[in-house]
């Protein structure tokens, strides 16, 4: 199974996003905002990073943006979480160009837990093959 | 010469004399023209009741006091009071002299009671003009000093005012600046620029333009415009100034300082930022924890049922606070974020494609209705629009009952395009529909009583439609169903 870095300022949220990644068996990293990302990531080596976009101080979109200006980074698979409004079919496309950056999937919150292991395993099963 | 209004208004007359036959014989003649007389047999006597006298005969030559003595005192009372003396024949020189003291006329004994009301008239037409006269000064001065007061107020007003006034001559001459203009347009030396030319002192060019326009129109209108410059916005309202025959006189300019508002609308997105931040995030945690109780296998049925509720009601509020920040934006005038050439058919298209399965789901036809000609393209906001139409087909799913029928059509009506979504359902009640379109209003009825929603929806279609210069019309049944129709401007 995998190990996966799970980036969130909420604690609550991490805790319990964490238990439904490790019933299907993950190695969940629970991390509190993007600087800690980024200092364990010269420790570790995650084979997938979930991501919050909206922390305090580095954000998820500047977390992705180093991570993906960094060769030693560039491969490992991002997912990011968004906090975007409503169910507008362009909100996905616009936000994808408006960020500019290249997370590899990304998934609105509230996250439904069938959907984001879906996506985790989709991201998992791309990089492994 | 018999003043007008003076015949009519007889005041009063001191008569002065020791003789009673001369006091009583004043008093007959005189009383008899409507004064009112006093009398009085010695100085003494008269210099108690000279009071608010208007006119006095007083008698040269008198025991106790000396008239010329009771003269005196008289005038040092009232220098203006007309003192008419009584002589005897043989005594003018004391008349004379009586005159050189300040006296006003003198009558000689014996004299008749012709010759007594003509100088005593005259005397009060004397004593009444420098009356009147010295009233007339008197408001003069003081219409002049409220002139000087006013114009004085005025200057300060205009010196004090937070918004700036720049006031130009018809050649665009500096005629007036106040503090205010001085900051906003950034001139520093305020010193001796009264008369300069605009051109040499004003870096505004927009201004500059503004104020010559309105100096070469013969119109009078008001040129209202915003200038932005570094961290100041202003705006700032030119109109010229004309003369009684319509000539341009000058300009007038009125600065608006606009830049608080820059910071304030700093402030409110940085409040909005922290608002969404800090109510969603609790609300996706405890979603979270929900759903991770939610995937134990052996939970009851009665358990399972008050989390899966728990959780919609936790979506209900995430909802109203997407709707609630989104009215925040409309208000603040930013329901549109960008606009662009769009085929409203797309736009349409995509929102019934969205909402399709819905519709299935719930029983409901759900059919779009295209025009066969392409349609003319409109200027919007892509996600707005479909904001709009996104809420009106879900509000005719929400409210039609199973097995109803849902219509979107799309057609050209004048200068605008027009989208219609017609249901089947519930339709709403007659005193309601006024009120659709206000924030929070919802119809409260028997059939929608189940039906979850935040009263945001329409007041924010409507705000969106309105941003993009269209309207919004709404026709409705009760128990037939309802037509909500967009009304949006094709691009010229």
């Amino acid at each position: 199974m995998a190990r996966i870095f799970l980036v969130d300022d909420d604690p609550d949220f991490v805790e319990a996003t964490a238990a439904i990644l490790e019933r299907k068996g993950h190695e969940v990293i629970k991390l509190y905002d993007g600087d800690e990302c980024l200092e364990k990531l010269k420790e570790i080596r995650p084979d997938l990073i979930v991501l919050d976009v909206m922390m305090p101080r580095l954000d998820g979109y500047k977390v992705c943006k180093k991570l993906k200006a960094d060769a030693q980074y560039r491969s490992i698979p991002v997912l990011l979480l968004t906090a975007v409004a409503s169910h507008i079919p362009t909100t996905r496309y616009t936000q994808l160009q408006g960020m500019e950056i290249e997370a590899e999937d990304y998934i609105d919150k509230p996250v439904e837990p069938e959907e984001l292991v879906k996506r985790v395993e989709i991201l998992l099963s791309r990089s492994w093959s | 010469m018999v003043l007008e209004g003076v015949t009519d208004f007889k005041g009063k007359v001191l008569v002065i004399d020791d003789e009673a036959v001369i006091r009583e014989g004043c008093k007959k003649v005189l009383s008899k023209e409507g004064w009112e007389v006093l009398l009085a047999s010695d100085g003494e006597k008269g210099l108690e009741m000279c009071e608010e006298v208007d006119v006095v005969l007083l008698d040269l030559k008198m025991p106790g006091p000396s008239g010329m003595d009771v003269l005196e005192e008289l005038l040092k009372r009232d220098p203006s009071l007309p003192i008419i003396v009584i002589t005897g024949y043989a005594t003018v020189d004391s008349a004379v002299e009586a005159m050189k003291k300040g006296a006003y006329d003198f009558i000689p004994k014996p004299f008749t009671p012709d010759q007594l009301r003509l100088v005593v008239q005259r005397a009060y037409e004397k004593r009444w003009l420098e009356k009147e006269t010295e009233r007339l000064r008197q408001e003069a001065e003081r219409t002049l000093q409220d002139v000087a007061r006013e114009k004085g107020r005025l200057m300060t007003v205009i010196e004090c005012m937070a918004d700036g006034v720049l006031l130009t001559d018809h050649q665009s001459r500096i005629a007036l600046l106040n503090p205010a203009a001085t900051r906003l347009l950034g001139i520093r030396e305020r010193e001796g620029i009264i008369g300069k030319p605009l051109w040499e002192v004003l870096e505004a060019k927009q201004l500059r333009e503004a104020i010559e326009e309105a100096l070469s129109s013969e119109m009078s209108k008001v040129i209202s415009q915003e200038i932005k410059k570094n961290d100041l916005w202003i705006r700032a309202h030119t109109a010229s100034v004309k003369d009684l025959q319509g000539h341009n006189m000058g300009t007038v300019t009125v600065l608006e300082d606009l830049s608080h508002l820059l910071e304030l609308e700093r402030m409110r997105n940085e409040f909005v930022g922290m608002v969404s931040h800090e109510l969603r995030a609790p609300l996706s945690a405890i979603e979270q924890m929900i759903n991770v109780v939610l995937m134990k296998e052996d939970l009851g049925e009665k358990e399972r049922n008050f989390l899966t509720r728990a959780k919609e009601r936790i979506k209900g509020l995430m909802d109203l606070i997407n709707k609630l920040l989104e009215v925040s934006r409309i208000e603040a005038g930013m329901a549109i974020q960008r606009r662009e050439p769009l085929d409203l058919k797309e736009v349409v298209q995509r929102v019934v494609d969205l909402l399709q399965g819905e519709a299935i789901n719930k029983g409901l036809t759900l059919s779009l209705e295209l025009p066969q000609d392409p349609l003319p393209p409109i200027l919007g906001d892509p996600q707005g629009l479909e904001g709009v139409f996104v809420n009106l087909l879900s509000n005719a799913i929400k409210y039609t009952p199973n097995g109803g029928k849902i219509t979107v059509s799309i057609g050209l009506e004048g200068d605008y395009l027009r989208v219609s979504v017609s249901d089947t359902g519930v339709g709403i009640p007659k005193e309601d529909l006024p009120k659709i379109f206000d924030k929070f209003y919802r119809v409260r009825t028997r059939e929608t009583r189940q039906v979850i929603g935040t009263g945001l929806g329409l007041a924010i279609v409507k705000g969106i439609v309105e941003a993009h210069l269209g309207k919004i019309e709404v026709e409705s049944e009760v128990g037939k169903g309802s037509t909500f129709t967009v009304y949006l401007p094709k691009r010229v």
